[in-house]
């Protein structure tokens, strides 16, 4: 009895067939409607551990040289001449000679040997003196030969 | 040179082996300098034994922490794919045991009803 009477008021609000109301397009070109975009939550990490930095700064600086003309740069430039990774790019070169050496590098300068190996030209800040940074780097040595 | 022991390093926690590592980085670093700068022969056998030692370290780091996510994720229902059984891709989708041995009702009692006799002749 009080299931039909709700249904006698609902056909009397609503009408026996309802009406579908008809969305109001005020534009001509049907675009994607937005959607729910839910963020992920995984059940499970894929990777137990995420990697160590593969590109660290020992890495990226493999020695610097000390040939003839890497002198004259040291010298007359100001500039430190390093053979580097050669995946290295030349900001992970700036980085790396700064956390090695605690020197701001002005820029760098990269060209691929015809051997296969990257050599990277590294001016430095005026204030600082390559020539006692490639000293004190020959200063890092003796240490760790003492240490030994 | 002192070449580092594994059994040692695996006393260490984290962040010692992580300093550990860097210092012999850094040793590696050092010697290939030296080999630039026209080293002795005995400096340049050092660099082997660097490389191994970061090797040595490297393996103490992730065998170490390996074992502890395998501890943690023991009870747990999913697993990282790294840490789950590899053999081949074909024997990951293959049927379980469980799954192999399952029969059918009718299977079931075909063997129940008709199992295999054996005979034996009398002397």
């Amino acid at each position: 009895p009080k299931s039909k009477a709700a249904a006698a008021k609902k056909a009397a609000l609503k009408g026996v067939h309802g009406k579908s109301v008809r969305k109001v397009r005020t534009s001509a070109h049907f675009h994607l409607p937005k959607t729910l975009r839910l963020s992920r939550k995984p059940k499970y990490a894929r990777k137990s551990v995420p990697h160590l930095p593969r590109m660290d700064q020992y890495r990226v600086v493999r020695n610097p040289l000390n040939t003839e003309t890497a002198m004259k740069k040291i010298e007359e430039h100001n500039t430190l001449t390093f053979i580097v990774d050669v995946k290295a790019n030349k900001h992970q070169i700036k980085d790396a000679v700064k956390r090695l050496y605690d020197v701001e590098a002005l820029k760098v300068n990269t060209l691929i040997r015809p051997d296969g190996k990257k050599k990277a030209y590294v001016r430095l800040t005026a204030d600082v003196d390559a020539l006692d940074v490639a000293n004190k780097v020959k200063r890092i040595l003796v240490i760790y030969i003492d240490t030994n | 040179m002192v070449a580092v022991k594994a059994y040692e390093l695996r006393n260490k926690n984290k962040a010692e082996l992580l300093k550990i590592l860097d210092e012999q980085k850094q040793e590696l670093a050092s010697l290939r300098v030296q080999k630039v700068a026209g080293g002795s022969a005995s400096k340049l056998h050092q660099i082997g034994l660097a490389r191994k030692n970061i090797a040595r370290t490297l393996t103490v780091i992730n065998q170490t922490q390996r074992e502890q996510l395998r501890l943690f994720y023991q009870k747990k229902k999913y697993i990282p794919l790294d840490l789950r059984v590899k053999k081949t891709r074909a024997m990951r989708r293959a049927l379980t045991p469980f799954e192999k041995k399952l029969k059918t009702q009718k299977q079931q009692k075909k063997e129940n009803h008709f199992p295999l006799r054996k005979y034996a002749v009398k002397a």
